[in-house]
């Protein structure tokens, strides 16, 4: 659906089918460079189950208007601002990447509306590499296919996708290449400077759920496993033989996981 | 993890893991028509195409997968659909995008097959196409009008074998809101990735190079993922709600693999021409060597070239990669590694010395195909393109002594003697009628 937010054209897919005001809200949020179809996997299947799904496309992201947001901060309060207009109150937020630096400052400044989270391949911080910043901004598309192809575990290298027929690689490509020039760097650059996410993961006192990678290169499994000290009542699942592109590369797995979280939060 | 694997790497590998219980190390051959469900949510979720798996083999099967999920490494889309032939490709792909009243610009010189379905088959359902010179950029933007929904062309046309310039095609298309679809049948993704020039669709008959060795019919459309469907409101198809999932709207939904997944929920489900596992099977054993085929169809190719061009009896060859093609340029520039392995020529003696020469080869084979491995011969006046007019034939690049080879794998040596053999006797037999008549 689009919705207006802050005056600026917003897309938001909610998996298919009408969004449903009465019925409990899941919020994803994507990660750097990405859009809403991170969750091919995830926003139709539980549209159709009886939840209601909003997946937006970030400003400046994908079908979405307007300029990229420069902070995990302003993105946070971005999606307080879609929460209250899609007429919600209270969410189950899940973060891929820095969605999930997105889904833990939600918490920590509007922790009246998070009722439950959900990481997916995430640390407390993602510190990244100053040469792929400089990457983004000099050669886009070599940075698209660095992160695309560090993106994905040996599934992505073999182009061996759930759907049939379809290729990671070239799926993520051609997602990445679909938003405005600029934006991946704008992305990296928040991501970095987030400083937060130590506080934000202690804050955290609804229900929890990290998905880690074991093969995740771009935030490491065992950097994953500070998240998962610093929010102590968290579930962790580890999924072997995957990368960082989780949600499309084992979107079973990773409903499975989700579930047992909305079964804890009432969702 | 290698970062991304080569031509040959991906033709061997992409798209299968051998499964834990077995290790099974080829493909297997998964003849099955249907696979258990797990539970009724699980049923639900693969008739919504929420998750990943087959339910019912006209719609998707794990043999044909592999070799889906190959085709779009290689011609690096972001997903292709196989189907039971070539033409039923093309037709899919024109499915998913027109309907009624709707147009296509087309190239005028393609396979005969090509021009038949679009001329005289989607004409009767109301979707009309504009033919035009190929290497005729202002006529393609002209032909272009506000209800036309792809430009639909061959890199290299079969059999007049002249070569479209993608990039400069895909550039006008796009200029005017429209896709650009290309059959890409006689290039292959070795000799060159239409994709990666602009054009938005690849589709290949699988039967010719791909499986390689003349024992199984197959088509794929490749998906490129580089098209912006909601640009306009050109692709109702795409950008409306889906008749079959509720309010999906594939484009919001499905991104870059719109289009495929039209094909798929569409094309396949109400359509369906299914690839049969098996030849899936025999395909992919094609693929798995494509590259190093492809490298000894070019090397044979260019040596015959060589060998024709200063035969004695040969009135004059055709083959992009020679200096006097009018599309030498661009063919070198989009195929440095060869334009394609079909060779035409003209005995002298016109029309009766080109099908004497066709009756008195013994290694070459005379029949309706291309792209085997070994050496094949036809006369498209009187076979392939004898259901075209006479106008359609010299728009074609076509005249009645024209010979199409499609060169083999065999010893460059054999071919050569066979075929100086053939073109000797054509001449005594083109020499005695003149004598006789003469007389
Ligand atoms: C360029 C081209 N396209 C399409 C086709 C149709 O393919 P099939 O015979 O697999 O249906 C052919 C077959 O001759 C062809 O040469």
């Amino acid at each position: 659906m689009q919705v207006l937010i802050n005056n600026v054209n917003t897309f938001v897919s909610t998996g298919g089918r009408k969004a449903d005001k009465d019925a409990p809200c899941l919020l994803f949020i994507h990660g750097s460079g990405q859009t809403h179809l991170t969750w091919l996997l995830q926003a139709r299947f539980f549209a159709n189950r009886g939840w209601s799904v909003l997946a937006p496309d970030l400003p400046g992201h994908g079908l979405s208007k307007g300029e990229a947001l420069s902070s995990i901060e302003d993105m946070a309060d971005w999606c307080h601002d879609l929460i209250i207009v899609a007429g919600h109150h209270k969410v189950t937020v899940i973060g891929h990447s820095q969605g999930g630096l997105v889904a833990l400052e939600l918490a920590r400044r509007h922790p009246n509306v998070v009722a439950g989270i959900g990481l997916i391949a995430l640390a407390t911080a993602i510190p990244v590499n100053p040469q792929l910043i400089t990457m983004a901004e000099d050669t886009e598309p070599a940075a698209f296919d660095a992160m695309v192809t560090w993106g994905h575990g040996r599934d992505g290298a073999f182009h061996d996708h759930p759907m049939p027929g379809n290729s990671h690689l070239h799926m993520g490509t051609r997602i990445m290449a679909s938003n405005p020039k600029g934006v991946l760097a704008t992305d990296l650059k928040a991501c970095a400077a987030y400083t937060e996410g130590e506080t934000a993961a202690a804050s955290i006192t609804q229900p929890a759920m990290i998905i880690l990678a074991r093969d995740d290169r771009m935030t490491p499994w065992k950097q994953g496993q500070g998240l998962a000290k610093a929010i102590a009542h968290a579930n962790l699942v580890t999924i072997e033989n995957a990368g960082h592109m989780l949600p499309v590369e084992r979107g079973d797995d990773v409903n499975k996981a989700l579930r047992h979280l909305f079964e804890q939060t009432g969702a | 993890m290698s970062k991304s694997f080569g031509f040959d790497t991906l033709g061997l590998h992409a798209g299968f893991t051998p499964d834990d219980r077995h290790g099974s190390r080829a493909v297997p051959i998964h003849q099955t028509t249907s696979y258990m469900f797990h539970d009724t949510e699980h049923a639900a979720a693969l008739y919504n195409l929420e998750v990943g798996g087959h339910l019912y083999t006209r719609i998707s099967n794990p043999t044909i997968g592999v070799l889906e999920n190959r085709m779009a490494a290689l011609d690096e889309g972001v997903a292709a659909v196989a189907v039971a032939t070539g033409m039923s490709a093309v037709f899919l792909s024109v499915l998913a995008l027109c309907s009624q009243g709707d147009h296509i610009v087309a190239s005028s010189q393609m396979y005969g097959g090509n021009i038949n379905l679009l001329e005289h088959t989607m004409s009767r359902f109301g979707v009309t196409t504009s033919f035009v010179d190929p290497t005729d950029h202002d006529a393609i933007a002209a032909a272009i009008q506000p209800n036309t929904k792809m430009v639909f062309g061959e890199v290299i046309g079969n059999p007049g074998l002249d070569v479209m310039d993608i990039s400069a095609v895909a550039e006008i298309a796009h200029a005017a809101g429209v896709p650009l679809v290309i059959d890409a049948t006689l290039n292959t993704p070795y000799l060159m990735k239409p994709l990666k020039h602009g054009a938005n669709i690849v589709i290949h008959s699988l039967t010719k190079w791909i499986g390689g060795h003349g024992v199984a019919m197959g088509g794929i459309i490749v998906d490129g993922g580089n098209f912006d469907w909601g640009q306009n409101d050109r692709f109702p198809t795409l950008t409306q709600p889906h008749f079959a999932f509720q309010e999906v709207n594939l484009w919001e939904e499905f991104g870059p693999a719109a289009f495929s997944m039209r094909v798929r929920s569409e094309g396949m489900y109400n359509i369906g021409p299914t690839l049969s596992p098996m030849n899936a099977f025999h395909i992919l054993q094609g693929l798995e060597t494509l590259g190093m085929r492809m490298e000894r169809h070019m090397a044979n190719t260019n040596a015959l070239l060589e060998f024709l061009k200063n035969h004695d009896g040969v009135a004059w060859v055709n083959h992009p990669s020679l200096a006097d093609h009018p599309c030498h340029d661009i063919a070198m520039r989009q195929m440095p590694k060869g334009a394609g392995s079909i060779i035409t020529m003209g005995i002298k003696g016109g029309r009766k010395a080109s099908q004497a020469f066709i009756e008195k080869v013994e290694l070459a084979s005379h029949l309706a195909n291309v792209g085997d491995a070994r050496t094949l011969v036809i006369h498209p006046g009187s076979t392939t393109h004898s259901h075209i007019s006479a106008d359609a034939m010299k728009a074609a690049g076509l005249t009645d002594d024209l010979i199409r080879i499609s060169v083999g794998l065999e010893d460059i040596n054999d071919i050569k003697a066979d075929f100086d053999r053939a073109i000797k006797i054509a001449q005594k037999i083109d020499q005695q009628k003149h004598a006789t008549k003469g007389a």
